[in-house]
């Protein structure tokens, strides 16, 4: 007990400041209803980023790109081969989209592992990336199946629910699954990939402070772009699907 | 090593006080009931193996003092979910006014400006065969006309240099024709003379050859 308390009396510094508190949240009401003001707060940030540096960079465009414009030509030019890898060559009205998914994953999730958002106190919960809350995720993984129901629909009109039964009438069911298991899967990759990073850097860096943490950041710093991109090609591959196939 | 395990899980026990940070609080609260002696391995182990179960509870139930904040903590949907949706939705649309739409145009046109220099050039190789081809027909055209203007000239020259030669072979003819007849008329003028003296000389002789009668 003594060796316990006075061990603690030495690293209390340490602990006050790398304590991690998973699913706390501070809340903020709206009616009857709840908001993680939280995830709020870091995604405005991320907004701000976004376009602030976008404004910047894009104000006016010369022939021979500066530094910056070159920067955002090149994430144009991406975004735009892997829109016209997976749809095809309708890939046009779908840039902004698939643009918008990637670069705000993106954004978040290196604004999460790079910001110092534990300098700024919250009365509850802290901040972190905002999509490390089941409500972004969620949120995306939504919007993208309204997406490619969108395209399939607009594409195909009513004739877009044949691929239900389209290899054969028995994988109907499968294929139900399906619309329910691209979402899900996509929010949880992303949820679970960048909250247990954070949480394994804290843990980390609560146990080994200063320099062994650090290559773990980098590696979640490495595969948090990963899953920008996976989520945003993945997204950009359910709209071809469900655009292709005709005539 | 266990109490700083016990420190990064998610407590939020608020026995006594509602302060704020209630890691510490719990940490205190649950290191009292051990043992007062230096802990051995084995008294760590099962603590730590008792804690896990009682952590898990009471993160699960709610919580008196903060009854009203605490709910599922990871899964917890709530309004924040549209909110999110529609930022996403509204961030589109100016990311679209400000970035894809106006950089993409200013990237398409500067791809066909360039595409279309590139053609032209390609074209002017065609233009530039012409060129020389046409140079070659006007040298050649300047060169004959030269040659035709040199051919001219020459003939003049010649023509203007026999006319030249016969007059001064005529004016030749004239003078060498004028001293022959000088020279004829020297001539007779000796002779005569010649004469006269033969004259003069024949009746000396007479006289000389003759007896004086």
């Amino acid at each position: 007990m003594d060796v316990i308390s006075s061990s603690f009396k030495t690293y209390n510094i340490w602990f006050e400041i790398s304590g991690v508190e998973v699913g706390q949240h501070l809340y903020w009401q709206i009616g009857g209803l709840q908001i993680h003001a939280q995830v709020l707060i870091t995604s405005w940030v991320v907004i701000a980023i976004l376009l602030v540096s976008v404004i910047i960079a894009v104000r006016n465009p010369q022939t021979i790109p500066t530094d910056g414009q070159n920067l955002f030509e090149y994430i144009l030019e991406f975004i735009r081969d892997l829109s016209k890898t997976q749809i095809g060559d309708e890939y046009g009205p779908w840039i902004p989209f698939i643009g918008t998914m990637f670069l705000f994953i993106f954004v978040s999730n290196w604004s999460g592992a790079l910001l110092p958002w534990k300098i700024i106190e919250l009365p509850h919960g802290e901040l972190a990336a905002p999509t490390n809350d089941i409500n972004t995720t969620v949120a995306l993984a939504l919007l993208t199946s309204v997406a490619y129901f969108y395209a399939g629909l607009s594409k195909k009109g009513l004739s877009y629910f044949e691929k239900y039964i389209k290899p054969t009438p028995i994988l109907l069911p499968i294929n139900i699954l399906e619309d329910f298991t691209k979402p899900l899967s996509l929010s949880f990759r992303l949820f679970g990939n960048i909250l247990a990073d954070e949480l394994v850097v804290v843990v980390l860096v609560s146990l080994v402070p200063l320099v062994i943490p650090i290559p773990v950041m980098l590696l979640g710093l490495f595969t948090s772009g990963i899953q920008a991109l996976i989520f945003a090609t993945l997204a950009a591959a359910y709209i071809g699907e469900s655009m292709e196939g005709h005539h | 090593m266990a109490s700083t395990v016990m420190a990064t899980k998610p407590i939020a026990l608020a026995k006594a006080s509602p302060s704020l940070s209630p890691r510490k609080i719990s940490i205190r609260a649950q290191a009292k009931p051990s043992s007062t002696s230096i802990p051995n391995l084995k008294s760590l182990t099962s603590k730590l193996l008792f804690s896990v179960p009682s952590i898990a509870m009471l993160a699960a139930t709610p919580l008196p003092a903060l009854a009203e904040m605490e709910k599922a903590g990871l899964f917890d949907f709530n309004l924040t979910l549209p909110i999110i949706a529609i930022e996403f939705l509204l961030l589109m649309v100016a990311l679209d006014k400000l970035y894809f739409s106006p950089l993409g145009a200013f990237m398409d046109a500067r791809d066909a400006k360039i595409r279309a220099e590139l053609s032209e050039v390609k074209d002017t190789s065609a233009e530039v065969k012409e060129l020389e081809e046409k140079a070659v027909a006007v040298m050649r055209a300047a060169r004959a006309e030269i040659a035709a203007a040199l051919s001219k000239m020459k003939k003049e020259m010649t023509a203007e240099l026999e006319v030249k030669l016969a007059e001064e072979q005529a004016r030749i003819e004239l003078e060498l024709a004028a001293a022959i007849d000088n020279l004829e008329k020297e001539k007779e003028e000796a002779l005569r003379v010649l004469d006269a003296q033969i004259d003069a000389l024949s009746e000396e002789i007479v006289r000389k050859v003759l007896p004086t009668t």
